[in-house]
């Protein structure tokens, strides 16, 4: 056993792989799932479709493997708080549900147990067809991984995409939708907005909506970031300043009161005919084409968000399901198991056509289905093109989430210059990356 | 039309508007959950159409808004129970005995009822945590009792005081111990404060929001915590949320006119001193 | 004179509400001093340090924080006020004689808005205030207003709701108090003036008073508590427009994760709520 201790846990992992799959005939879900049966798995979910989809398909794994998931939902922006308070406390949770933002924090609170030492702890229990590679590698590191470590697997996976009414397009002689911010603002706004209707919507209400759909979707495709290489506040650095100014600029082609609208309202006004263009997360396709909630059925169009200056640099955002550290050994094992069953490659398909979005590559493979799922190479396409740390990924993150949150809005309503709020944001964000000694070195510079 | 007359048709105008402007609300909110999605999202809004009962279908057997109505009742119950039960005798005494310190010990059971719910409520919830008391019944039971029991001493302190002294010196003549003078005298005749106490308690605890939401989870989630977790954000599931909300508001109106003629009563009670 | 009565015995009596509230009111409240002199964060358990008062003087000087207890207390300011005026207003109306069913009726409708559940209050105001899809904004002849999305609109929403709820509330406390007044005074001060302003403030103000003393306090208390509608309703914003104090504590603690800042503020309105409180009493309640 001398040699297995030199071995890096990669390497053991790797071989375990191959161990596996050497009996990959004879896995076989039942089998590794015996021992478990019966054990009880808690997790957190959302009311969001990728969700719905697992749970129509739950029935099957249940049978199975004879474990119980128990789920209980909570809408987003309760799903952290309750968490926290529940890894903090020690509490029932198996499973932790991360956004790709929440991930630096359950990591470095050693809440999530590294996949690595799941593999090395449970080697029976790894599917031989687990395939990592067939992962989108920016979904997973972005949503699963922090500082070179996977933790989760990516579960519900949103890309932002530029969602447009065809119909509306074409009266206003407008045969594509716009390649550029700059062109939509330009060209499509003036001509797609009056009589009631807008040329675009950007949900900023005052929650995660505002920090990750309104303000950081505007500051990255004109070259500007939140910290610069020091960590220090980027948002006055001309590229910043120019996409937050263009942003206040956009918003009189929107609707009065965006900035008390969150995706439900957005997606409503598009679905409704009352706004020609939209950049959402892929997940809010299936509402959107769906007849009972939607007039434009016929004249959706998909596209990836427009380019700016700096390029293409989509939203991305989106879920990975990890083994929590506080379960027990039977918990963990059975965590592992549904965690592995819920993003396998097998089951990607099914997730898809339930109204999932899976993150395997090989389940955009059929071209058959891009047909059907009209997001998809829009969706490929976003995912090779997107920034890790579209929002910074680290713990702080929750708290200077809040901060923009505040002063992001104030901004768009007025109450302050944009370059007032981002002088605030900026003080704050930095006195709270101060007070965690980013910049005494006690920490490394990572996001 | 003479003048009673023209007084009267102001009135009657007035005390019109005054019950529409309390009804109206409820009329909207029971008719948008017959709403299906689509007609709760049309705009203008309609007044006339097909009503369905889905809402209530989805949110009584498929999200368990049942099990949360239960939640709260039981809750609600025990906790005004328990509050009965400690606060009366508290009451007894802050209006019958001497001793040094009651006007102070008065002053900070009500204080009480001004406290922030905010600011128990972390360390309520790490408390519970480690007492293994999260997402239980009794937990809420006992919370709940920070606003409660105030409300039972202050009313009931009030309406014993208003009894006449007499009628325990009277029973003390005749050999009765204290105990005996609350039961037998001092509480048939406060039964309308007691009452009222009960029924504010009742009510309170059953509209209570943020210590459901922080300290249940799913086997004691309330009723108030259940209509919250709908507002995703993803959806604007109107219809749902309104039938549920009728579904929590419903018991709490049929209870509060039932007693609405103590609920009166108390209000000049507690307050009117 | 009463008797004295032995230790035992009134301890027998008044003990137990004593030790409950103790446990469940100020256990917690000791654990939140303590708290509020940590750095504590939920998200950053391992700084978790001494402190010493950095939280109070980070909340004392923060600008925000006095913002929303000046935005609190500006609240109360408005919705008072309404709430007296036209609590009063109702109250008069409700005294008058005949009429008796439809009173009745009303004093029944009346009952309803303060036993609602303040949540719910809110999710209506939602529906009820949606700018695309809204019933007020029909009823407003079509109007287009924005409601949810505008600071100051917002602000007057809450207090629409708040004046909904809690006149009735008002009205019935006050029309108790006139109900109060003996009948042969006021009749024959009837007799004296058709004045209704003058039989008011002589002779049914003085039945009014504790009345209006249990309302002051009361409102103060729960504008200072203002949680729930707000919360689902407007969730504090736009911007900040609609952030009551206990909203912004909840922010910090539950969302930021700062437990030692919550904790900070929370004190610092616990400490604001008992001078208010023992300045009311001490000054209007001087019973015990």
């Amino acid at each position: 056993m001398n040699l297995k201790s030199m071995l890096c846990t990669t390497a053991l992992v790797a071989a375990t792989a191959t161990a596996a799959n050497a009996q990959s005939s004879t896995w076989s879900l039942a089998e590794a799932a015996a021992p478990y049966a019966g054990t009880t798995v808690d997790v957190v979910f959302l009311l969001r479709p990728g969700y719905d989809a697992i749970q129509e398909m739950l029935p099957a794994f249940t049978e199975e493997t004879g474990i119980n998931i128990n789920i209980v939902t909570h809408p987003y922006e309760n799903a952290l708080g309750e968490q926290v308070r529940d890894f903090v406390a020690g509490g029932d949770l198996d499973i932790a549900l991360i956004d790709l933002v929440w991930i630096g924090n359950f990591a470095e609170n050693e809440w999530i147990v590294p996949v690595e030492d799941i593999m090395a702890r449970f080697p029976e229990l790894v599917d031989p067809a687990l395939d990592m590679d067939d992962f989108f590698p920016l979904v997973l590191n972005a949503f699963g991984g922090w500082d070179d470590t996977i933790y989760g697997l990516p579960f519900d996976n949103y890309s932002g995409l530029m969602f447009y009414n065809r119909c509306m397009l074409e009266e206003a002689g407008f045969d594509r939708p716009p390649e550029t911010w700059q062109e939509l603002m330009d060209v499509y706004g003036p001509a797609l907005t009056g009589d009631g209707q807008y040329a675009f919507a950007l949900q900023s209400k005052r929650n995660e909506t505002q920090s990750a759909d309104s303000f950081a979707r505007m500051l990255w495709p004109f070259g500007g970031s939140f910290l610069d290489e020091n960590f220090r506040s980027n948002l006055l650095s001309p590229e910043s300043q120019a996409g937050l100014n263009f942003r206040q600029d956009l918003m009189q082609f929107m609707p009065d009161g965006i900035v008390a609208w969150d995706h439900a309202e957005t997606v409503n006004a598009f679905a409704q005919g009352e706004v020609a263009m939209i950049t959402e997360w892929s997940a809010f396709y299936s509402s959107i084409v769906d007849p009972e909630t939607s007039r434009v059925v016929d004249c959706v169009g998909v596209a990836p968000e427009p380019t700016g200056p700096a390029g293409r640099r989509p939203a991305l955002g989106g879920f990975s399901l990890a083994v929590a550290a506080q379960a027990d050994e039977a918990e963990q094992a059975a965590a592992w198991l549904f965690i592995q069953w819920a993003t396998s490659a097998a089951n990607a398909v099914e997730y898809l056509q339930r109204g999932g979005v899976p993150a395997r590559a090989s389940a955009y493979a059929d071209p058959a289905l891009a047909e059907t799922y009209t997001f998809i190479p829009a969706l490929v396409e976003s995912w090779a093109e997107g920034v890790p740390e579209f929002r910074p990924r680290f713990a702080e993150w929750p708290e200077i989430s809040e901060v923009v949150q505040e002063w992001g809005t104030r901004m768009m309503l007025g109450e302050v210059s944009v370059e007032q709020g981002a002088t605030e944001i900026g003080t704050r964000m930095e006195a709270i990356l101060e007070a965690s000694g980013y910049y005494s070195g006690d920490k490394p510079l990572a996001q | 039309m003479t003048r009673t007359q023209r007084s009267y048709a102001i009135q009657l105008l007035l005390l019109a508007a005054i019950i529409v402007i309390c009804v109206f609300p409820f009329y909207w909110m029971v008719t948008t959950s017959l709403k299906t999605q689509v007609v709760a999202l049309q705009a203008p809004p309609a007044w006339i159409f097909e009503p369905t009962l889905q809402n209530y279908r989805e949110a009584l057997f498929e999200d368990g808004v049942g099990r949360s109505l239960i939640n709260s009742l039981i809750i609600a119950v025990s906790t005004t129970a328990l509050a009965l039960v400690l606060g009366v005798p508290a009451a007894f005494a802050l209006a019958r005995f001497e001793f040094r310190g009651k006007r102070d010990l008065w002053f900070w059971f009500i204080t009480n009822r001004m406290v922030s719910p905010i600011v128990l409520a972390l360390p309520f919830f790490l408390i519970a945590r480690n007492l293994d008391l999260l997402d239980r019944h009794i937990t809420l039971v006992l919370i709940y009792l920070t606003f409660n029991l105030p409300i039972v001493i202050w009313i009931v302190t009030d309406q014993i005081r208003g009894i006449p002294y007499e009628l325990d010196e009277a029973a003390r003549m005749e050999g009765a111990s204290q105990f005996t003078i609350m039961t037998r005298i001092c509480l048939p005749l406060a039964m309308p404060g007691v009452a009222v106490s009960a029924i504010f308690s009742f009510i309170f605890s059953w509209n209570e929001l943020m210590f459901g939401l922080i300290l249940t989870r799913s086997e004691a989630r309330t009723a108030p915590a259940m209509a919250v977790s709908f507002m995703e954000g993803y959806n604007l599931p109107y219809g749902k949320i309104m039938a549920t909300s009728t579904l929590i508001v419903i018991p709490v109106l049929i209870f509060a006119l039932l007693a609405s003629k103590q609920l009166v009563r108390g209000l000049t009670m507690g307050a009117v001193k | 004179m009463r008797g004295r009565t032995s230790r035992k015995t009134i301890f027998a009596f008044i003990g137990p509400s004593v030790i409950a509230l103790a446990l469940i009111g100020i256990a917690p409240l000791i654990y939140a001093a303590w708290t509020s002199l940590h750095f504590f964060n939920l998200t950053r358990m391992r700084q978790f340090r001494f402190v010493g008062l950095d939280n109070y003087q980070t909340v004392l000087t923060d600008g925000a924080f006095w913002q929303a207890m000046g935005r609190t207390f500006f609240l109360l300011g408005t919705s008072l006020p309404l709430q007296l005026a036209l609590g009063l207003g109702i109250a008069l109306v409700l005294h008058q004689p005949g009429l008796t069913l439809v009173k009745t009726l009303c004093r029944l409708s009346l009952v309803l808005p303060m036993a609602t559940t303040y949540a719910v209050v809110g999710l209506l105001g939602q529906v009820m205030f949606n700018q695309r899809f809204g019933v007020v904004n029909q009823l407003m002849g079509g109007a287009n207003i924005n409601w949810i999305g505008d600071p100051t609109n917002a602000f007057v929403m809450i207090i629409f709701w708040d004046v909904w709820q809690w006149t009735p509330f008002v009205a019935l406390v006050l029309l108790a108090g006139l109900t109060m007044v003996p009948g042969e005074v006021e009749e024959a001060a009837r007799l004296e003036t058709k004045n209704w302003w003058t039989i008011l403030r002589y002779v049914q103000l003085p039945f009014l008073v504790p009345g209006l003393v249990a309302v002051l306090i009361l409102r103060t208390a729960d504008t200072l508590k203002l949680f729930d509608m707000v919360f689902t309703l407007t969730r504090g914003g736009p911007g900040a427009s609609t952030e009551f104090i206990s909203l912004m504590i909840q922010r910090v603690g539950f969302r930021a994760f700062d437990q030692g800042l919550a904790s900070a503020q929370a004190i610092i309105l616990l400490a604001i709520t008992i001078v208010l409180a023992r300045i009311y009493i001490r000054v209007f309640y001087k019973e015990v």
